[in-house]
C-alpha cells in the first residue's frame, strides 16, 4: 500500500453564515477539500476569508452550518486531541511551567508521570528550549512561546496538527527561524499539518499544497502543488517563482476585498 | 534596611506622642492608659494563658467558620460561573446579600440558634461566604476563551477540564476573594464574640469594658489587629505573591 495516498480529512461542501446583529455574514462557502496523510497543506487568503473558520471547523471548535467533515472516515463532532490546533496567539497556561505546558496534554490523554515528562523533555529539546524548561511562560519571548506551544502540539501526537497563524505575531527574525524548525520538524516526523497563513512566502516555503481561498463568502480558488525539493530556502530563485506565481492568484482577491472595505467605509 | 530603621523610628515615636498624651492627663488614666500600662497587661494576659486561651478559641471559631464559607462559595461560585441559568437568577440575589453588613445577620442567627456558638458561626458564615462565591463566580466567567479552547483542543473534558484547567484559571480572583473573605469574616466574628461569655477575643475585650479595665482593651485590640494583620499579610500575602510571580503579573 502507497502510504502517500491514504486520505486523512474530507471535506464536502462546507458551508458556514454567521449571524451579525443586522445582516448575515456569509463567511464559507461549499468548501471541499481532501487532505492527504502526510501532507502540509497551506490555507491561504485575504482578511475575512474564513480560513481560520475552516481550521476552526476541521478542529471542531466551530460547526458547520452545511457539508461534512470527516477525518479516516468518520464525522468531526467536536474537539479532540487527535486535531490539536496551534493559534496564533501562544495560548499557555501562565500558572505552569514550560514543562508543565508541555505535559498538559499528554496527562489529559493519561499519558503515566514519568513517561510524560520524559516525552515532553524530548520535544523542549527539539524546540531547544530545555534552558528553559522550569521557567514560566511570561519569562518567554514571543518566539519562544510558539516554540513551547509547538512542543506542546507535537507531544500529544495529534493525528493532524492544525496551525492557525502561528507565526504571525512574531518578528520577522524569529518568525524565519521557526518557519526553517518547522519544515525540519515536519520532515522527520511526517506529521499531516493544516497551516492558515496570509502571508504567500510563508504558505510556498512550508507546504506541499497551496489552497487558495478567495473572500466573501470564502471559496477555495486554486489548488496549488508545490513540488520544489526540500529544504526549501527562503529567497531562492524557484522560491520566487512560485510565491510569485501564487501572489498572482492571490491579488485579484485582496484587491476585492479592499474595494468592498473602503466602499462599506 | 534604611527603610526598617525608619519604620522603627516611626513606631518609637509614636509610642512616645502616646506617652507623652498621657503625661498630659488630658483624660483620667482610667479612660486613657500610658502604653506601658498595656503592655504590662498584654504581658500578664499572654503569661497567664487567658489571652492565648482567647486567641485560641477565637482561632478554631473562624477556622470553622471561614472553612464552611470558602467550601460553600467557591462550588457555587463555580456554579454560578458555569451556568448561565444561575448567574442570571442567584448571582443577582447574592450581589444583594453580599451588601448587607454581617452585623445585621446577628437578630435573625440570635432568634434561630439561640445566644450560643451557633449564631457565631452563622454570622461569620454569612459575612465571608458571599464575597467567596462572586470573587470565583468572577475568577470563572474571566478565564480568556482561549485558554478553554487550547485545552479542548488538548482533549481537556469534564472533570479534568475543571481541575487542571478552570480552577487555577480562576484563581488568582480566587485568591483575592479569600483574603476579602477572610477580614469580613474576623471582623463579624468579633463582633460575634461580644454578645456573650465566649472565651474569645471579642468576649475579652468586652470584659475589659465591664471590668473598667481599659488598658485590657487596648491590649486585646492589639493582639485582634495583630492577629488579623498577620493572617492577611502572611498567609494571603504569601499566596498571592507566589501567584503573581508565576502569573508574571508583577511585571505588568
Amino acid at each position: 500500500m502507497n502510504l502517500d495516498r491514504i486520505m486523512k480529512l474530507r471535506l464536502a461542501g462546507v458551508s458556514k453564515t454567521f449571524l451579525g446583529r443586522k445582516n448575515r455574514v456569509p463567511a464559507l462557502e461549499d468548501i471541499s477539500l481532501e487532505v492527504q496523510k502526510g501532507e502540509f497543506v497551506c490555507l491561504i487568503g485575504p482578511s475575512g476569508c474564513g480560513k481560520s473558520t475552516l481550521l476552526n471547523i476541521i478542529a471542531g471548535l466551530t460547526q458547520p452550518d452545511r457539508g461534512s467533515v470527516l477525518m479516516d472516515g468518520h464525522p468531526i463532532r467536536e474537539p479532540g486531541p487527535d486535531r490539536v490546533v496551534m493559534f496564533q496567539d501562544h495560548a499557555l497556561f501562565p500558572w505552569l511551567t514550560v514543562l508543565g505546558n508541555v505535559e498538559f496534554g499528554m496527562k489529559m490523554k493519561g499519558v503515566p508521570k514519568e513517561k510524560r515528562r520524559a516525552l515532553a523533555q524530548e520535544f523542549l529539546r527539539m524546540v531547544h528550549l530545555t534552558a528553559f524548561q522550569h521557567a514560566y511562560t511570561h519569562e518567554l519571548s514571543g518566539g519562544m512561546k510558539q516554540r513551547v506551544a509547538l512542543a506542546r502540539a507535537l507531544s500529544i501526537n495529534p493525528d493532524i496538527l492544525l496551525m492557525d497563524e502561528p507565526f504571525c505575531a512574531l518578528d520577522a527574525q524569529s518568525r524565519e527561524i521557526l518557519q526553517a524548525e518547522l519544515q525540519e520538524i515536519w520532515s522527520l516526523t511526517r506529521k499531516t499539518i493544516v497551516f492558515v497563513t496570509h502571508n504567500v512566502r510563508e504558505a510556498v516555503y512550508l507546504g506541499n499544497r497551496v489552497v487558495v481561498m478567495s473572500a466573501r463568502p470564502g471559496r477555495i480558488k486554486k489548488d496549488i502543488a508545490i513540488d520544489l525539493p526540500r529544504p526549501r530556502r527562503l529567497g531562492s530563485l524557484e522560491m520566487i517563482k512560485v510565491t510569485n506565481m501564487v501572489m498572482q492568484e492571490l491579488r485579484g482577491e485582496i484587491e476585492t476585498v479592499l474595494k468592498e472595505e473602503l466602499h462599506d467605509a | 534596611m534604611r527603610s526598617a530603621v525608619r519604620v522603627m523610628l516611626f513606631y518609637v515615636l509614636l509610642l512616645l506622642i502616646w506617652e507623652g498624651i498621657f503625661r498630659l492627663r488630658l483624660w483620667p488614666a482610667f479612660l486613657f492608659p500610658s502604653p506601658l500600662q498595656v503592655f504590662r497587661t498584654l504581658a500578664a494576659g499572654l503569661c497567664d494563658t487567658t489571652y492565648l486561651i482567647g486567641i485560641g478559641v477565637s482561632m478554631q471559631r473562624i477556622l470553622l467558620g471561614f472553612g464552611i464559607s470558602l467550601a460553600l462559595g467557591i462550588v457555587v461560585g463555580f456554579c454560578i460561573g458555569s451556568f448561565k441559568i444561575l448567574d442570571g437568577t442567584i448571582g443577582p440575589l447574592l450581589n444583594g446579600l453580599r451588601s448587607l453588613p454581617s452585623i445585621c445577620w446577628f437578630p435573625l442567627g440570635l432568634l434561630w440558634f439561640g445566644l450560643n456558638e451557633n449564631a457565631i458561626n452563622f454570622v461569620v458564615i454569612m459575612g465571608a461566604a458571599f464575597c467567596i462565591t462572586l470573587a470565583t463566580d468572577d475568577g470563572v466567567k474571566n478565564i480568556p476563551p482561549l485558554y478553554l479552547r487550547a485545552a479542548s483542543t488538548m482533549g481537556a473534558r469534564g472533570l479534568k477540564r475543571f481541575w487542571y484547567v478552570i480552577i487555577p484559571a480562576a484563581l488568582p480572583s480566587i485568591i483575592t476573594g479569600m483574603k476579602l473573605g477572610w477580614s469580613f469574616a474576623w471582623r463579624s466574628l468579633m463582633a460575634g464574640e461580644m454578645l456573650y461569655v465566649s472565651l474569645g477575643l471579642g468576649h475579652l475585650l468586652m470584659m475589659g469594658r465591664e471590668l473598667n479595665d481599659i488598658s485590657q482593651m487596648f491590649a486585646v485590640m492589639l493582639v485582634i489587629m495583630v492577629l488579623g494583620l498577620i493572617v492577611d499579610k502572611v498567609v494571603f500575602g504569601l499566596m498571592e505573591r507566589e501567584m503573581r510571580v508565576r502569573w508574571g503579573l508583577n511585571a505588568l
